[in-house]
């Protein structure tokens, strides 16, 4: 491979320019790296708090009926399908004689309703767990009415009769809202609240693998009598946020790849104009153009590989630097993004060497060997 | 002994129309197998057009060139550069070594272009040829760092590394003094009496040429006189 040990000898002789541009490709390459892992990440972060901890599609009853728990069972049998829980929805007053405020409350089992909306873990004071007569509130409910774990305290239900439920524990859910008007009964006050018999169900909440693939969930499951909620339905700004968001980024992206590629190219062309008489004596001594053209391939080739190497390097510093920030989520490196830049960073060194290569395929060796 | 290279009516103009500029006219001769022969004329006469011509480094507007019997004005660039590096040996006025590399990797360079290896034979025979080139030593050296007349010779010993059966030399003591000049040429008469090696030497000092067998002389791009000279020991 004469070619190459060539083209390897010129990029030595000249290291102040290599090392530039190697830096140069480096400091693009690790640009897409940090903001494609920066945008990722932080949509990822910004999906999982919002329907992380929620049903990613709901199966209701039409015309106020119920719902058969089998029904439940039925969605477990689809491949993205992790979680189908039944369960049943009402909503309840509390009073304290001079406010009364309403709470959204969802009945079911303690190991059902920790499966979507992760209560093990957002349970901060008391026991997750939902013995009959037992219910679960929010931080700010808490705090705003002063009920506490152990308390019992009484509640409107639907049907306008009272009950008393005693508090398990204290959860929150990351949001303030759901922290102040939603709560988690056992299953059984819940059928007795709603007057309902034991497979009689208000809804099936459904957590699926990959949240996007809720919608084909959604079409799959719809049967007659059902009405299906995808959370993509009811958070279309937050996805068209997020679209643009992933545009505005491939864009960045695109454009430091464009200056990345200038400025391979014009490093090569300069390379190749003062590399010339070089070029011309090897053509003299018997050098094919294919041979001499594929000097700077090679060139662009090995400048590709060593930046992307030196970019990946840097990436992953700015990534660890990034974790001393004061935001709430991590920037995690993504390979197949990682993989995708190196690909795309080699591509488009070999590109830029396109021009000089068929320049110096082309270049006489009179021309060079007149003109001394 | 057979020709080693044969011109046959070569000609080269150079534009078209009235702006044409006939640099060449039919020229022809032969040059044997361990030949040493000169060329001389005035700038401007064509000796180097037609030397480019036999060298294929380029092409003739008519006439051919026979090289070691391949007629080459059927081939193509890729078959003209491999005979070219493996029929050719060349010399230029300036010396044209590769700064960035050593005095050996220069002198090898004509066999890695070829597509042969440097081992340990091809080694030797750098360190025979430096020997011969009064360049004991200086295998290692970057080519940058030899004087002219040095650079001259090394440029003499790439051409000699492929063992080529014709060295066509262009000027190739142009940018020496006199003393390294007539090293050179006594070198190259050492070279074509050793080796067998046929020279084709363009120059435009007629003492130089008087120290060859054979002058060809060239006037406003004809070849007006074919000697041989007898006088040379």
């Amino acid at each position: 491979m004469l070619s190459l040990s060539i083209a390897a000898r010129f990029l030595r002789s000249s290291v102040g320019q290599t090392i530039l541009i190697i830096a140069g490709i480096g400091v693009g390459i690790s640009v897409v790296i940090f903001v494609g892992s920066l945008i990722t990440s932080l949509q990822a972060d910004l999906i999982d708090s919002t329907v992380g901890s929620r049903p990613h599609v709901t199966l209701l009853p039409e015309d106020e009926g119920t719902l058969s728990g089998d029904l439940a069972a039925t969605a477990r049998e689809d491949d993205d399908v992790t979680t189908a829980i039944p369960v049943r929805r009402l909503t309840v007053i509390y009073t304290d004689g001079e406010t009364s405020s309403p709470l959204s409350v969802t009945g079911g089992t303690s190991s059902d309703l920790d499966s979507v909306y992760g209560l093990d873990d957002a349970v901060v004071e008391g026991d997750f767990s939902l013995e009959e007569g037992e219910i679960l509130v929010g931080t700010d409910f808490s705090e705003r009415t002063g009920v506490a774990v152990g308390d019992t305290v009484p509640f409107v239900l639907p049907d306008g009769t009272t009950a008393e439920y005693r508090v398990a524990g204290i959860f929150d859910l990351g949001s303030a809202a759901a922290n102040d008007r939603l709560a988690f009964l056992d299953p059984v006050s819940a059928q007795r609240a709603l007057g309902v018999t034991e497979d009689q169900y208000s809804a099936i909440e459904i957590q699926v693998d990959d949240v996007f693939a809720s919608t084909d969930v959604a079409g799959r499951l719809a049967t007659d009598g059902v009405t299906v909620v995808d959370w993509q339905d009811e958070n279309e700004e937050l996805l068209s946020g997020l679209t643009a968001q992933s545009g505005s980024s491939f864009l960045i992206q695109a454009f430091v790849m464009v200056a990345v590629a200038l400025g391979i190219a014009s490093t090569l062309a300069i390379s190749a104009v003062q590399k010339n008489r070089q070029i011309g004596i090897l053509k003299a001594m018997g050098m094919t153009d294919g041979a001499a053209g594929r000097i700077f391939l090679f060139q662009a080739a090995i400048l590709g590989v060593a930046g992307v190497l030196v970019g990946i390097g840097f990436g992953y510093l700015l990534i660890w630097g990034f974790s001393f920030a004061p935001v709430e989520f991590d920037v995690a490196p993504s390979p197949s993004l990682i993989a995708t830049a190196a690909v795309i960073g080699i591509a488009v060194a070999m590109l830029s060497s396109i021009i000089p290569s068929r320049s110096t395929s082309r270049l006489d060796p009179i021309e060079v060997i007149q003109n001394g | 002994m057979a020709d080693i290279i044969v011109a046959d009516s070569l000609e080269k103009v150079y534009g078209e129309g009235a702006a044409a500029t006939r640099a060449l006219s039919s020229a022809s001769f032969a040059i044997e197998q361990g030949e040493f022969a000169s060329l001389i004329g005035q700038s401007g006469s064509g000796k180097s057009t037609l030397l480019n011509l036999l060298g294929l480094l380029d092409t003739p507007t008519s006439g051919t060139v026979t090289i070691d019997g391949v007629d080459t004005s059927g081939l193509n660039r890729k078959e003209r550069a491999r005979l070219r590096g493996e029929t050719v040996g060349f010399v230029f006025q300036f010396h044209h070594l590769l700064p960035e590399f050593s005095v050996a990797e220069n002198m090898t360079m004509p066999i890695r272009i070829k597509g042969g290896s440097v081992g340990d034979d091809e080694r030797t025979r750098v360190d025979e040829l430096l020997d011969l080139l009064g360049l004991t030593g200086l295998a290692d050296k970057n080519a940058n760092q030899l004087s002219g007349g040095q650079k001259q010779r090394v440029a003499i010993g790439r051409a000699l590394m492929n063992r080529p059966s014709l060295i066509l030399a262009d000027e190739p003591t142009g940018n020496l003094d006199s003393s390294n000049s007539s090293a050179v040429y006594e070198l190259f008469r050492e070279i074509n009496r050793e080796r067998g090696t046929a020279l084709l030497i363009v120059t435009h000092d007629r003492g130089v040429a008087e120290m060859t067998d054979r002058i060809l002389e060239m006037k406003d791009g004809e070849l007006i006189q074919d000697v041989r000279n007898d006088y040379v020991s």
